[in-house]
């Protein structure tokens, strides 16, 4: 059976290109491509597409407002974009796949591969709800989308307790005590969550200012499950700074 | 015969010639306050005096004069005002003497006046007229020795007041019965050209000489100037001579028999001396009658007059009597209100003091604050202009950086624009999107101030990548990190070591069949940070002769590396070493060694 793939996308050479790179798969695949929201979305019910390269600005609407107006089904859903930074971090918040512009070749094969091995569907529902939830303007409490154990877990971004760096892995605890292992680096969890309270305070260590009891001028800081962690010299003066700031709203 | 020898009074001894033009309308525009005065006040006091002397002339019943006096007399003392305290107790002295009658009271004021121009000698020519003055009470109190001196002494000093001095001279001594004398001191007066350009006196002239003749039993005399002072006074309506040259007109008229004349002229005198309350005139025109009645037989009136005459007579005498008396309550009140005068002076004086004092204070006060206050601006501005400073040197690294991109930028267009002309899509294709990779990179950390050293190796890597990819068998690269630098935790300015790497890319290497060497490395020894790049190109004497802009990127990064030392009082240093026989070039950057955590 022929996977029926989307491509919406307004720019002709960027089709161009996705379509370019997909000649090698022509014989698995029925190609549908469409330059607006309203020609994606009519064409959508009749054929329930399996894998969707989704443009996030398309004319004057965005990818998201089709997502939101269609059924959702399963099917396996990767951005394409050129520079738009907060739609980065929604992507990353919700583990959705993105390419950005010029998409790259190698780049391209990889989140082809993982959408035919059905890898990366899957819980793609409330993916999109973290997506959505991340985009949205109205402050709701944000989630954030976890690869684990072939899956998704979903958490509350201010249920997060501390992030803890294991070479390139790492792991993050929850208020409750669980323990999630992801194979990304602490450096990109601090860039996604110090827009939320959280601030590294250490090479090791990502905390959540919230949970934090106690800060002892000589360097240390204590949750509130009594953890006591160590704050870097070097980050003693931002710390307290951070912590003034997130104190003070 | 005779009952009474009256020789009326030149009048006014120091208003002559001083009727000014200056009429002032009324007391509101000489208001004083006595807590606000000024130097220029005593421009007011004067004109203050000037008024009431005219006011006096004008009309001497004017009581209300006497409070505007002293007022000014206090203002004057409050000011330090000689002359003005000079003339005010001059004209309370005028005041006394004419509206209230009271020669005591004058005297002292008088006396006041007297002091002032002997404790200040640039005022010693005002003190003719009061003296004048004084002569005139001790005239009227009839101590003529005295008055006698005084006016002798004023025709001698005063020019000024010669007329009126000769004029009082004959007067005392037609009171002491010294007729030549007193004619022949009138006639000398009459020899004054100002006298008969002064209508008041020229009367009152006339007046005293018709009763000195009447005194001669020269009657022809005595009516022609009777007469004269008659017309004038009449013709002017000079009412303050009125009385005296009525009553001394009477008398000539008495003397040559014309009764009626006489009568009516004595009966107008009395009349208008009652209403100027003159008990001097009225017991003259009382004995002036006393002796018309008994003339014409009419006893009974004539013994009435009589009466009156004595009564007014008594009542003069017990005035001399009360002299001492008065004259001791009169020093007494005036040493209270010099004492009250001299409590306020002083109470302004010590007004004055804390006034001063708490100006001071306050001035002190103010300029601690404006010290503080300077103190305070003063380190705000040298805040401001630290912040200003960092700003500066913020934007300088900022504008370096983007001055960075468009000159790579151009060099990786280039780059693309070599595979189209070459009709390799596929590796254009390629190529572009690790530009864009690329470019992304350089967005994103040149907006930033440090990136860990992680992040520029990624960046460095990947555009020896696309160059080399661009140029394959140009040039090879490696890229060595020191095992004890943790390149998560180094913390380096972004993109410093790009332009060197470009340089040696783009010119070290134009000898096409040999392949070019990048070495970099990055080494850390103690607190600091050694970063090279190493080629075995041409060097840069040659490498200089084929590009021209080859100087462009490193002279960016020199720039950055001075403003990063001035502003984080780094000493990072730039060395480019040329290889001996041009066998290519060495920049090595050393840096603080700077870790996130």
């Amino acid at each position: 059976m022929k996977r029926i793939i989307f491509i919406v996308e307004d720019e002709q050479h960027c089709t161009d290109r996705i379509v370019e790179f997909l000649k090698p798969y022509q014989s698995k695949i029925d190609l549908y491509w469409f330059d607006s929201v309203e020609r994606a979305k009519k064409e959508w019910e009749n054929r329930s597409p399996d894998i969707v390269f989704l443009d996030v600005r398309i004319g004057d609407r965005t990818g998201f407002e089709l997502l939101a107006e269609i059924s959702l089904t399963d099917f396996c859903l990767i951005f394409t974009t050129s520079f738009e930074q907060y739609a980065l971090d929604a992507f990353r918040f919700s583990a959705l796949d993105y390419l950005l512009k010029p998409i790259d070749r190698e780049e391209f094969e990889k989140a082809l591969n993982r959408a035919f091995e059905k890898l990366d569907h899957q819980q793609l529902k409330e993916r999109l709800g973290v997506l959505l939830g991340h985009l949205s303007q109205v402050p709701s409490s944000k989630k954030i989308s976890l690869p684990f154990q072939g899956g998704f877990i979903f958490l509350d971004i201010q249920d997060v307790l501390r992030c803890e760096a294991d070479s390139n892995y790492t792991h993050l605890f929850t208020v409750e005590g669980k323990k999630y292992t992801v194979s990304k680096t602490l450096k990109y969890y601090e860039l996604l969550l110090q827009d939320f309270g959280f601030f590294r305070i250490h090479n090791s260590h990502l905390i959540n200012l919230r949970y934090v009891n106690e800060y002892s001028k000589t360097g240390y800081v204590t949750l509130s499950t009594q953890l006591i962690l160590e704050v870097s010299s070097r980050r003693k003066e931002a710390f307290s700074k951070a912590m003034g700031l997130f104190l003070n709203g | 015969m005779l009952m009474n020898f009256c020789i009326s009074l030149i009048f006014l001894f120091y208003f002559d010639g001083l009727i000014q033009e200056n009429l002032l309308t009324g007391f509101d525009s000489l208001d004083l306050n006595p807590t606000h005065l000024s130097i220029q006040d005593s421009v007011i006091i004067d004109q203050r005096n000037d008024f009431i002397k005219q006011r006096l002339f004008e009309n001497p019943q004017d009581s209300s004069l006497l409070e505007f006096a002293q007022e000014t007399l206090v203002f004057s003392h409050l000011l330090n005002y000689a002359k003005g305290a000079l003339m005010s107790n001059d004209r309370l002295g005028l005041i006394y003497q004419y509206t209230f009658s009271n020669p005591f009271k004058a005297l002292d004021s008088y006396f006041q006046a007297l002091s002032i121009a002997e404790e200040n000698p640039e005022l010693s020519d005002l003190q003719w007229g009061i003296k004048g003055n004084v002569g005139l009470i001790y005239y009227e109190q009839e101590e003529y020795g005295k008055s006698l001196k005084l006016f002798q002494e004023v025709a001698a000093n005063s020019r000024e007041s010669e007329l009126t001095a000769l004029l009082n001279i004959g007067n005392i001594y037609g009171a002491i019965h010294q007729n030549d004398s007193a004619i022949y001191y009138f006639e000398k007066a009459l020899l004054f050209q100002e006298l008969h350009s002064n209508p008041v006196q020229l009367a009152n002239l006339y007046s005293n000489l018709s009763l000195i003749y009447v005194q001669e039993q020269d009657s022809v005399n005595a009516l022609d100037m009777a007469q004269r002072s008659l017309n004038l006074v009449d013709s002017l309506d000079i009412n303050f001579v009125k009385p005296t040259a009525f009553a001394n007109a009477a008398m000539a008229y008495l003397l040559i028999g014309a009764l009626d004349q006489s009568e009516e002229l004595a009966i107008r005198s009395l009349k208008i001396s009652q209403q100027q309350g003159n008990i001097f005139v009225q017991k003259v025109a009382w004995g002036t009658l006393s002796d018309i009645y008994a003339a014409k037989g009419n006893y009974k009136q004539g013994l009435q007059a009589f009466q009156e005459f004595s009564l007014l007579k008594d009542s003069l005498n017990n005035q001399n009597r009360r002299v001492e008396i008065n004259r001791r309550q009169m020093a007494f009140d005036f040493e209270k209100e010099h004492d009250q005068a001299m409590a306020e002076i002083e109470r302004q004086k010590l007004q004055r003091i804390y006034t001063l004092g708490i100006a001071v204070l306050v001035g002190l006060i103010l300029m601690a604050i404006g010290y503080i206050y300077k103190k305070r601006r003063d380190t705000r501005t040298e805040i401001s202009e630290a912040k200003s400073r960092v700003l500066i040197f913020e934007t300088e690294l900022k504008l370096l950086r983007t001055q960075m991109n468009p000159h790579f930028i151009f060099n990786s267009l280039n780059s693309i624009g070599d595979y189209i002309l070459k009709y390799d899509p596929e590796s254009a294709q390629d190529y572009l999107s690790k530009f864009g990779k690329l470019m992304r990179m350089l967005l994103e950390n040149s907006s930033k101030d440090e990136i860990s050293l992680q992040e520029d190796l990624e960046f460095l890597d990947l555009y020896l990548q696309i160059e080399s990819r661009r140029q394959p068998y140009k040039f090879s690269y490696s890229i060595e990190v020191d095992d004890k630098l943790d390149v998560t935790n180094v913390l380096v300015p972004p993109m410093l070591l790009q332009p060197f790497v470009e340089n040696c890319i783009w010119h070290a290497f134009p000898e096409k069949n040999k392949m070019g060497k990048i070495e970099i490395s990055f080494k850390m020894e103690e607190d600091t940070l050694h970063c090279a790049i190493e080629d075995n190109g041409v060097g840069r004497s040659r490498g200089q002769v084929s590009g021209t802009h080859q100087s462009m990127g490193s002279a960016i990064t020199e720039s950055r590396l001075r403003i990063l030392n001035q502003r984080l009082g780094w000493d990072g240093k730039l060395q480019i070493i040329d290889k001996p026989f041009n066998s290519g070039t060495q920049v090595e950057i050393s840096l603080p060694l700077i870790l996130a955590f």
